[in-house]
């Protein structure tokens, strides 16, 4: 029973267990399911361990008992996408409709809910060309207009469900917020300083100390005495580095900011540098890069344990990196190329990472994403790329 | 054991507004006889639920705060060493020094399996714990029994309790623990059942101020950038904080600064980012 449902959920990554399966089936012999109601709460409750899944039962759930459509894990970042390409459409029909080389007054006709299924296909489209053919079915139903951005502020609200049909309560999504699969928004920054609290020195560990051991215990004729010491640690220093150059960044660095601002505290010393696109002779430290130049050459003096943390997508003509006299400012001329100014970097702070606010899944057809990957490791800058380079900063 | 669904079923209480969805999460948990691990943001109502439960059912209720340095054998008994020697120092008491059991004293775990009756037990903050705490919990919750070492006896349960668990996340609880609990996430409450919630504990309160205070609320939950959101435990002692105030007057509360932003932002940088939103939105 219901062997079809369950198998559908492993397959869009939810992690039930079989014997979670079994326990499912001992609720409905045991008589306590006598409706779809009773099922969904009992079968979510029983085979699902973290609300973060919640959304993804849902879909999975209207979609087995209701035939909505089956939620495709890459669909979310399709989704954005198309949202930020009528966000532009919006601001600049002209431009948009020639890069796609489309008629301008076609588009004008269409509603915005028809543009964002246009949108969607030709993104669609141009995932099949890279990706082979993923299979892509829309969630559909976002009205563009009259809503904030991209982002909805904050956590949704939700939870009370009434009388309603199980699949409706289902269909209303009412998790999607839980899910943490995006980037970073200001909705997640309390969930993101939870992972960001981590990253602090590990506790006074006391240490052996085995020659003053061995020493006492000679002394005590044989009789083992152990001596301790006091592991000192001090607590970490952190240099953030931003690419705030670009509209690409743009909604990631308020959110990064905060986070690590929030989180200063518990670290010795916090400095935030910016930079555009990728690193040269030297980082700004005002967000303009115009007053506060700091030249890299300098962090050779600065504590190697400092952890450095660049947030940037990475992404730029190929020749920024490359060549010598690469960058875009006619001003930043050192005879340099940058990917050699971020492997001094990464020499300099052998405890680094780079945050990458683009899914994981597309840094292969960047190849300067490639390329830095070669120098910093690279995370999403997801809760979870950021949970996995708290853990690779504080690594041993 | 087959638990009498119809008198044990759970419907809510006096002081708790109970969701449907809840309510048969709760139900089926007391069903299979399964631990109900409660998730959900700081204040809204985790903890409440097992009070909630106790008191519905007319059973007594066991609580066990959980510390991060504690041993799961505290949670299940304790061997007062120190009254024992005393004891055979002064020999001024009814008890056997010879006895050993005479100084074994339960813990929470321990008292909820030898009462009388059904019990519940609400083990709090379980997240604080290590792991290796959690998964022997879990065995002895599992087996319903656990041994004494200094006395060999084994202490089975006379009733199986209702055991709830919270979490507030701060550390992932491992997988062994969860597969063997049902799992139900708090989501925050909207307006309308906020409302209600509010009710239930201000019956007499003024409606201009129930309304005036709900949309601020929600509008300062909703600012950029906050830690620590307030919740509805924040929203109740806001308005305890107002009710008190006589020069408190309900329509001013959109407008401004609100008064006691203290109450509900707890966190400094929070408190000030607040602050700095309600001087934006009056300008």
């Amino acid at each position: 029973m219901f062997i079809d449902f369950f198998y559908k959920l492993r397959d869009v990554g939810l992690p039930a267990s079989p014997t979670a399966f079994l326990t499912l089936h001992r609720a409905l012999s045991l008589g306590l399911v006598s409706s779809l109601e009773d099922f969904y709460t009992a079968s979510r409750s029983i085979l699902v361990k973290s609300e973060r899944y919640f959304d993804l039962f849902d879909q999975v759930f209207a979609h087995h008992f209701q035939g909505a459509d089956m939620p495709d894990v890459k669909g979310i970042e399709l989704d954005e996408l198309a949202r930020s390409m009528l966000e532009f459409w919006l601001n600049k029909p002209g431009e948009l409709s020639r890069l796609l080389g489309m008629d301008e007054k076609a588009l004008k006709k269409l509603t915005p809910e028809q543009l964002l299924e246009y949108f969607k296909e030709r993104l669609k489209e141009q995932t099949e060309a890279h990706h082979g053919g993923g299979k892509w079915i829309g969630t559909g139903g976002y009205s563009p207009v009259g809503h904030s951005g991209y982002h909805p502020g904050g956590m949704r609200v939700g939870g009370v469900s009434g009388n309603k049909s199980a699949v409706k309560v289902a269909l209303e999504r009412r998790y999607k917020d839980y899910s943490q699969d995006g980037p970073l928004t200001q909705a997640l920054v309390g969930e993101a300083l939870k992972r960001l609290r981590h990253m602090a020195p590990a506790g006074p560990k006391d240490r052996l100390n085995v020659e003053k051991t061995i020493y006492q215990t000679t002394k005590n004729a044989g009789e083992i005495e152990l001596v301790f010491d006091r592991d000192l640690k001090d607590k970490l220093k952190v240099i953030l580095a931003i690419d705030n150059g670009g509209w690409s960044m743009d909604p990631y660095i308020p959110v990064v900011q905060t986070v690590f601002d929030y989180a200063r505290a518990q670290f010795k010393d916090l400095k935030t540098f910016f930079f555009h696109n990728t690193i040269y002779d030297t980082l700004w430290g005002d967000p303009a890069r115009y007053r506060k130049a700091q030249r890299i050459s300098e962090f050779a003096r600065l504590d190697p344990e400092t952890r450095l943390v660049v947030v940037g997508d990475a992404s730029m003509a190929p020749y920024e990196l490359l060549a010598t006299d690469g960058s875009i400012y006619a001003e930043e001329r050192s005879g340099r190329p940058s990917i050699e100014c971020l492997m001094f970097l990464a020499q300099t702070f052998p405890r680094s990472v780079w945050l990458n606010p683009k899914p994981s899944d597309v840094w292969d057809y960047t190849r300067t994403i490639s390329a830095i990957r070669q120098i910093f490791p690279m995370f999403e800058l997801t809760i979870d790329g950021l949970e996995q380079a708290v853990g690779h900063l504080m690594k041993k | 054991m087959t638990p009498n669904t119809e008198t044990n079923r759970f419907t809510g209480a006096s002081r708790y507004v109970l969701d449907d969805e809840l309510a048969r999460i709760v139900n089926i948990s007391m069903a299979l006889e399964m631990p109900l691990l409660l998730k959900g943001e700081p204040g809204t109502g985790k903890t409440m639920l097992a009070h909630a439960i106790a008191e519905a059912l007319g059973m007594p209720l066991i609580v066990l705060n959980v510390k991060s340095s504690m041993k799961l054998v505290e949670a299940l008994y304790q061997y007062d060493t120190l009254t024992r020697l005393n004891d055979s120092r002064f020999g001024d008491s009814k008890r056997d020094v010879s006895r050993i059991e005479d100084y074994i004293r339960m813990g929470k775990i321990g008292q909820a399996f030898t009462a009388e009756t059904r019990t519940v037990l609400l083990i709090d903050e379980i997240d604080k714990a290590d792991t290796d705490f959690q998964d022997d919990m879990l065995d002895v919750l599992d087996q319903m029994e656990f041994d004494i070492i200094e006395i060999d006896k084994t202490v089975r349960a006379l009733n199986r309790p209702v055991i709830v668990i919270t979490s507030n996340a701060k550390k992932d609880l491992s997988d062994p623990f969860l597969g063997r609990c049902n799992f139900h996430h708090i989501a925050f409450p909207d307006a309308d059942m906020m409302r209600r919630i509010v009710r239930v504990h201000f019956p007499a309160l003024d409606k201009d101020l129930l309304e005036n205070t709900i949309a601020a609320f929600y509008r300062m939950r909703q600012i950029d950038g906050i830690e620590k959101r307030p919740a509805t435990r924040e929203l109740i002692n806001w308005i305890r904080a107002l009710k008190a105030d006589s020069d408190c007057r309900p329509q001013q509360i959109g407008k401004g600064e609100p008064p006691y932003l203290g109450v509900l932002f707890k966190k400094s940088q929070d408190y000030q980012r607040a602050r700095e939103a309600a001087a934006r939105r009056r300008l």
